[in-house]
């Protein structure tokens, strides 16, 4: 080697050294200047009296344009853009008109929207039925967009003055609701999209309370749109959205409205601020699922024994810290669903820890207690392996405190928790014993029956089932289930839901446990009027058309 | 010549093994797209038997067997065409990566060259002057903060710097009053936000860079040739850099390519903690929802860099030392 490379190589190392801490240097300097104005993070963006602060999309960790309403992964202020024909409160079934004016169910397979006609779109343009019909087009010819399936209930969509006719493939009332939650798009603008499937919709024009303001990677605010047809009704003048909602981020800046899980809910967003309030209604009930293709979970009495061994509020307060309680047998979700119950179904449909009957039961089914372990007829001790996803700790916390209840019945209990898509894909596969999984919440018994219950979804183990995980087949449920979705008067809507109640409550298809919540965090501070358990008529939810309900529903504080 | 050819080889082979392992590995994990973008709808709500046939049809299923996928891979490696994200359908992976990389570059590349700079230093004169409490005392305090998890001192420094003091933000890269641009305002709010996970960074990868330096220069100081330049009566400053630190680097300077290889991974759970939209946090997303093209070009454009420093590292050590060459 020469001289000079040597001295070459020394100068070079010498410059990376030198630019290093050149570097160091620039970085450490701007700290020192930059750290007081570090706490401005803290004042948040609700600066004027009717800008409301709203978490109700999370960027991760920031955003991505996309307000194409009928993609998964869009935007959630999407919901506060556009509007569908009717919006469902989840919480009492009831639906409220919005770009229909009114809806009559002409019989169990015809319903006639009857439509605004003081509705536009932000850009001007009338909205009319012409865009009701396109947008029915538009879901049939790309099933991607068709996250409802309505085409899977529809069969023809006709438009005649402000009346669209919607006829129904079978008799199919409570299809009504579904296809009213419909978002409509404008035909003026989207007929010309390429792709829908694809199309971001970066630049959104609805018919909705509010517009797209600016769009940044790190926030982007709604503002109200002052041509809306209920314009008066629409408290806020801008909502600001901002991407980053971590759990100090909400009890650090002063949101007005929030949706998130959080623990000790009254010692950080209750203490947070003055006006700070929460309602954490049911949103579905949290159960096992027992593979009914498997032994001994086939057996109807092995399952009322699980049933009966279980300490329900125990578990409900391990996995929801006490948010939420603990979920009757019956498969309805109370107090919403009130009306529905069942006299004949005893004490609410709810089931209480019972060590002896349960024991009865297992016996039954061939297992009895020897020296303190539940053994089958095959003389081993009875085991259970219970599947739930990793990192879902409220489900870990409440399959905890079940194995603890088992095991003190004799029985061994294992607990696997693959990742949440391997998870999903050992359910859909039927390759699981007892799962933890949730059903309900639609708003509608008939649907959160159907989807659970109906042989139609139950795949053989080994393929992919949509629903009905536990692959419950009878052909006596699938006709009240038909018959269900062809009643049009209520009286018997009521008797078919109460038999539905006595099914859930005889053949235990499902362990229900508890209530799975919604988790609304709101501040009255600058607006009032959010739903709450005196007044029901909406969810906390922020990432669905519910959105409007509560939009259209708020006052200014003090006005 | 036949060294570095040798060389060039070996990293090609490497290459193309890790592009491959690059396609499989995401393909072996168990459940599928559809499953984890259902998984995620179904703990916001009950999700309609219907969903899944939409999603699928969304985000489009892989046609053709493993080999024509595989075949269809290469070509968009070639091509540097990844197509489009599922979890942030229909962003393209291409510009999720190139909206996330220059956050990550700046933040944990400058940290890394920091703390390899400082920690070297720091190193040295440790070891020139062990036994004393120069020595002892960033010795003792860079072993015991090497051994924190990075998200421990993350979220310690959250909580009272962040949230307790407020003194520096909480999350993001930048807050949402500024625009992005080499504008003042920015500029001074992106530091800001940065200063918490650049802190973390720092103070968790300084004791390493300490340690081996003083380690290996304790080594070298007992050398013969430092010996006998001690007795020639040079300056001991020569004697510590020029003779000692000099042929002490090497091990550090090995580390130091690969950290800077694995700066483009960005630092997954600091990033993480600190909301920072850095491509740690982008792989996290990736791969919690099965989303193999952002998987891929990830983990391909992480390999691959690694794979280059230490082929760098590889050919300086070539020219540093020439027993190597042998």
């Amino acid at each position: 080697m020469s001289p000079t490379r040597t001295s070459t190589r020394r100068g070079r190392l010498a410059t990376a050294t030198g630019l290093g801490l050149a570097a160091t240097l620039v970085v450490s300097g701007c700290t020192g200047a930059q750290a007081p104005q570090g706490a401005e993070g803290a004042e948040g963006g609700g600066q004027g009296e009717g800008t409301m602060l709203f978490a109700g999309d999370a960027g991760s960790p920031t955003f991505t344009r996309n307000f194409n309403p009928y993609n998964s992964t869009n935007r959630k202020g999407a919901f506060h853009i556009y509007e569908p024909l009717t919006v469902l409160n989840t919480v009492d079934g009831e639906s409220t008109p919005f770009l229909a004016s009114s809806v009559e169910q002409v019989d169990a397979q015809t319903v006639v929207f009857t439509l605004r006609e003081d509705a536009t779109w932000t850009d001007g343009e009338p909205f009319t039925a012409d865009d009701v019909t396109f947008t029915f087009d538009l879901l049939r010819e790309h099933p991607a967009l068709d996250l409802d399936g309505v085409w899977q209930r529809l069969e023809s969509v006709e438009a005649d003055g402000t009346q669209v006719t919607m006829r129904f493939a079978q008799p199919d009332v409570p299809a009504t609701d579904i296809i009213g939650g419909t978002v409509i798009v404008p035909e003026h603008l989207w007929a010309d999209v390429e792709d829908p499937v694809s199309f971001a919709n970066e630049e959104p024009v609805g018919t909705g309370p509010f517009a797209l303001g600016d769009f940044g990677p790190n926030q982007y605010t709604l503002v109200k749109n002052q041509e809306y047809w209920q314009a008066d009704a629409v408290a806020a003048d801008e909502l600001v959205i901002p991407a980053s909602n971590e759990q100090l981020d909400l009890v650090n800046n002063g949101y007005d409205w929030a949706y998130a899980f959080i623990e000790d809910v009254e010692g950080t967003w209750v203490s947070a601020n003055e006006g700070n309030t929460y309602w954490f209604p049911p949103g579905g009930t949290i159960s096992l699922l027992p593979n009914l293709t498997q032994a001994p979970f086939d057996d109807v009495d092995f399952r009322r024994g699980l049933s009966l061994a279980l300490d329900r509020e125990a578990v409900a307060d391990a996995a929801a810290s006490g948010y939420t309680d603990a979920a009757p047998q019956s498969g309805l979700i109370l107090p919403g669903q009130q009306e529905l119950l069942d006299e004949e179904v005893p004490d609410e449909g709810r089931v209480a820890q019972d060590a002896d009957a349960a024991l009865e039961a297992f016996a039954a089914a061939g297992y009895t207690q020897e020296g303190g372990q539940l053994v089958g007829p095959d003389g081993q001790q009875a085991t259970i392996a219970i599947t739930t996803a990793n990192g879902y700790t409220d489900w870990l916390r409440g399959v905890q405190e079940v194995q603890r209840q088992l095991q003190a019945l004799g029985i061994a209990v294992t607990i696997e928790q693959p990742q949440p898509a391997a998870y999903q894909q050992a359910v859909d596969n039927g390759d699981f014993q007892l799962a933890m999984g949730g059903f309900g919440g639609t708003g509608s018994f008939y649907r959160d029956m159907n989807q659970l219950l109906n042989s139609e979804f139950a795949e053989p183990v080994g393929t992919t089932a949509a629903s009905n995980y536990q692959r419950f087949s009878d052909p006596e449920v699938d006709e009240l289930l038909g018959r269900y979705q062809a009643a049009v008067d209520p009286a018997e809507q009521e008797e078919l839901a109460g038999e539905l109640q006595q099914v859930m409550y005889d053949q235990v298809p499902v362990i229900a446990m508890y209530y799975g919540g919604l988790w609304g965090l709101f501040s009255d501070a600058k607006f009032t009027g959010w739903p709450s358990e005196e007044d029901p008529y909406a969810t906390p939810i922020t990432y669905d058309s519910n959105v409007l309900l509560i939009d259209t529903n708020l006052e200014r504080a003090g006005s | 010549m036949r060294y570095f050819l040798s060389r060039l080889g070996l990293f090609a082979l490497t290459a193309w093994a890790a592009i491959t392992l690059n396609f499989l590995l995401p393909r072996l994990m168990p459940g599928s797209p559809a499953d984890a973008a259902i998984a995620r709808l179904a703990q916001n709500g009950p999700v309609d038997p219907a969903t899944r046939a939409a999603i699928e049809a969304q985000l489009g299923v892989p046609t053709g067997g493993l080999l024509a996928q595989y075949w269809d891979y290469l070509g968009n490696v070639l091509t540097l065409d990844f197509g489009v994200s599922y979890t942030f359908f229909p962003a393209s992976v291409a510009s999720l990566v190139g909206s996330a990389l220059p956050f990550t570059l700046v933040l944990v590349g400058l940290v890394t060259v920091a703390a390899f700079v400082i920690g070297t230093l720091i190193g040295v004169l440790a070891a020139w002057r062990r036994g004393s409490a120069l020595d002892a005392l960033p010795t003792l305090s860079g072993s015991f903060l090497a051994a924190f998890p990075y998200f421990w001192t993350a979220l310690l420094l959250l909580f009272f710097l962040g949230y307790t003091f407020q003194l520096f933000p909480t999350s993001g890269a930048y807050s949402p009053y500024t625009t992005p641009g080499l504008n003042g305002p920015f500029l001074a709010d992106a530091v800001a936000h940065a200063v918490l996970p650049a802190v973390t960074i720092l103070l968790t990868s300084l004791g390493g860079w300490i340690l081996g330096m003083r380690n290996a220069m304790i080594g070298t100081l007992g050398d013969d040739y430092v010996t006998f330049a001690e007795a020639n009566g040079l300056r001991s400053r020569t004697v510590a850099l020029r003779y000692a630190a000099r042929n002490a680097i090497l091990p550090n300077l090995t580390g130091f390519g690969l950290a800077l290889g694995g700066v483009v991974g960005g630092s997954l759970l600091v990033e993480r903690v600190f909301a920072y939209p850095g491509v740690g946090y982008l792989l996290f997303n990736a791969v919690t929802n099965q989303d193999f093209p952002l998987m891929q070009a990830l983990f391909l454009m992480i390999t691959l860099s690694v794979l280059v420093a230490n082929f760098v590292v590889d050919t300086l050590y070539g020219i540093l030392d020439p027993r190597t060459r042998r």
